[in-house]
């Protein structure tokens, strides 16, 4: 399902020196697999769950999403695959605060072209299954941490993405949501989806068909 | 409606500043524009007749301000070649003190010649409200104009005293943001007395009988019309050539010396609407820049969940036109608020400071709606351009 080859990614120092966070990095993630990549912080996990979930340009490589050459794409086009391929759970949650948890789960059927009363259904049941329905209509600033990655796993997997990113999903959690959303994120897998899941945390790699380290920006086994 | 109450409540200080904004544009606009209409009322008034006071000082006030006008003179005008109409006038100053220096016009009394049409070109007839217009043979009869009975609570059929004298108010002007709100127009006989009942003088000279004047001798000015196809200027020196003892203004003249000495408020009211027109626009733009910059993490989870830019376009679109309309008509709604009670404040006094007309309105509307959205979309188009994980970055 995911195929990147080659990635460079170098960022600009204050000092105007290159930092250079990938260096050739290369991984492979079929359908149903549950990838960990673990590695200190500040090593580059982050910027290659960027580079592959089409976040941000590499300055070299490539990533593919089955037979598409995604890093190819423009713009326009990279957020289409996005939207199609994807889904993501962040660290720190990233849900709009303006819109209640409900409207934060459907935001990813909006710009999948997937609206209406099927998409709200889904979103509801996600929400149920995963304790939360309750605080449907609650805005994030009214949920807790656990709470809110909880409506953000909903919403990465509104859509059935084949391709799940999840950037430290547990970092903000104590360990009974963060549970809670491992094990989602491994039924994902289980169910067929590329799941691959950035993480310093050990229990992270419970159950994972693979796990990598970063180390001066290439994937070790 | 929901999704308008989320964008009013998420925007709620963006509407509040762009409200603050609108207000004080519309209303500087508004000052700007009774200041306009005063000056070019004022212009197509002294453009439609030849106006002509009697040579020398006197009592006289106005557009006619001069010494005395003699029925004999006003007969010899009339004889002048291109002259179609002459109608005597008697201008007063309701109240002559010095408190009324300062005012942006003087309480006028008007009294006209009724058994002679009005030969201005631009006013046949003064546009009456309420009530109806003087009538040949009437006395102690009044019409007032808007500001003047409002500052009064005069209507149709009220008592007015006049130099002891009572009256009837008959007739109410329309508003016309222009000298005639502040009149009172009287018939030319009843204005006569008012003349001889403020002025020492002019008791002291009849009473001695030195100086053979009769009652009909006794006008401050003169309206002159003049025939079709006449160039009025060439009327206007052909009197004053032909007809001596008389003060005669050019109307070109006249209308320039109106302009040149309003210029001042013109220029004050014309800087204060562009400075107005700039600080409230770079305000509202920057406003409306800001709420979407503010916004940058939102777009880079947007762009992350598969937002194209056309999708997020459509959004700031919808958004701003949403906040800019809400906030553009809450800042017309306060300026009108605003207006109406200074104008009610002001109304005491005979005065009006705001005429908020639809152009304006609408112009101000347009203004900031059109501003505000090409300001959001500018702002989006900066926004998109970062990677959605620089977005996200810059707005954590």
């Amino acid at each position: 399902m995911l195929r990147a080859a080659g990635l460079v990614k170098s960022y600009r120092a204050p000092s105007g020196a290159a930092i250079r966070v990938l260096a050739g990095a290369e991984l492979t993630v079929k359908e149903g697999e549950f990838v960990v990549v673990a590695g200190p912080s500040g090593s580059g996990k982050s910027t290659l769950l960027n580079v592959i979930g089409l976040l941000e340009d590499a300055d070299s490589g490539e990533t593919w999403y089955g037979d598409e050459r995604v890093s190819a794409l423009g713009r326009n086009g990279q957020s289409r695959a996005r939207a199609r391929y994807v889904g993501f759970v962040f660290q720190s949650f990233l849900l709009l605060p303006s819109l209640t948890a409900l409207d934060n789960v459907l935001l990813a059927a909006r710009y999948a072209g997937r609206r209406g009363p099927a998409a709200r259904r889904r979103a509801l049941a996600l929400l149920e299954e995963l304790g939360v329905a309750d605080r449907k209509d609650h805005f994030p600033p009214q949920l807790s941490g656990g709470e809110q990655q909880r409506v953000a796993y909903c919403r990465a997997v509104l859509n059935d993405p084949p391709l799940l990113l999840a950037d430290e999903p547990t970092g903000n959690l104590d360990d009974a949501n963060g549970a809670v959303i491992l094990e989602g994120l491994r039924r994902r897998a289980r169910a067929g989806a590329a799941v691959v899941v950035v993480s310093h945390r050990p229990e992270a790699a419970t159950g994972a068909t693979a796990v990598y380290r970063l180390r001066d920006g290439v994937l070790e086994a | 409606m929901t999704e308008l109450r989320r964008i009013v409540r998420g925007y709620a200080f963006t509407i509040a500043g762009i409200t603050i904004g609108v207000a004080g544009l519309v209303a500087l606009g508004a000052m700007s524009e009774r200041i306009v209409r005063f000056i070019e009322g004022g212009d197509r008034f002294v453009l439609g007749q030849i106006s002509v006071a009697g040579r020398g000082m006197g009592m006289g006030t106005g557009f006619t301000a001069g010494g005395l006008l003699p029925a004999a003179t006003i007969r010899k005008i009339a004889e002048v070649e291109g002259v179609a109409g002459v109608q005597s006038q008697v201008m007063l100053p309701l109240n002559p003190t010095t408190s009324q220096f300062m005012t942006l016009t003087q309480e006028l009394v008007l009294g006209l010649d009724l058994s002679v049409p009005m030969p201005n070109r631009h006013y046949r007839e003064l546009p009456v409200r309420a009530g109806r217009f003087l009538r040949e043979g009437d006395r102690r009869v009044a019409v007032v104009g808007a500001s003047f009975a409002a500052s009064r609570g005069l209507g149709v059929g009220s008592r007015l005293t006049l130099e002891g004298a009572p009256y009837e108010v008959v007739g109410v002007l329309e508003r016309m943001l222009t000298a005639p709100d502040r009149f009172v127009i009287v018939p030319i006989a009843d204005a006569r007395e008012q003349w001889v009942a403020k002025d020492r003088l002019l008791q002291t000279l009849l009473a001695s009988g030195a100086a053979a004047l009769t009652a009909a001798d006794l006008n401050t000015g003169a309206a002159v019309g003049w025939r079709n196809g006449q160039d009025p200027d060439a009327v206007a020196l052909r009197i004053r050539e032909k007809v001596a003892g008389v003060n005669v203004q050019i109307p070109s003249e006249l209308s320039r010396l109106l302009r040149s000495s309003t210029a001042f408020f013109s220029a004050l009211f014309a800087g204060l609407g562009a400075l107005a027109l700039v600080i409230g626009g770079l305000s509202l733009a920057n406003t409306m820049a800001a709420a979407v910059f503010e916004r940058i993490r939102d777009f880079g989870v947007k762009r992350a969940l598969g937002a194209t830019d056309v999708h997020l376009g459509r959004e700031v679109l919808g958004e701003s036109l949403a906040v800019t309309l809400t906030g553009g008509l809450a800042g017309i709604a306060l300026a009108l608020l605003l207006g109406a009670v200074i104008d009610g404040w002001a109304a005491r006094s005979s005065q009006q400071l705001f005429h908020f007309s639809p152009r304006l309105l609408a112009g101000a509307l347009a203004f900031s709606v059109l501003l505000g959205v090409a300001a959001a979309a500018w702002a989006t188009f900066r926004v998109v351009s970062l990677s959605p994980a620089e977005a996200i970055r810059r707005g954590a």
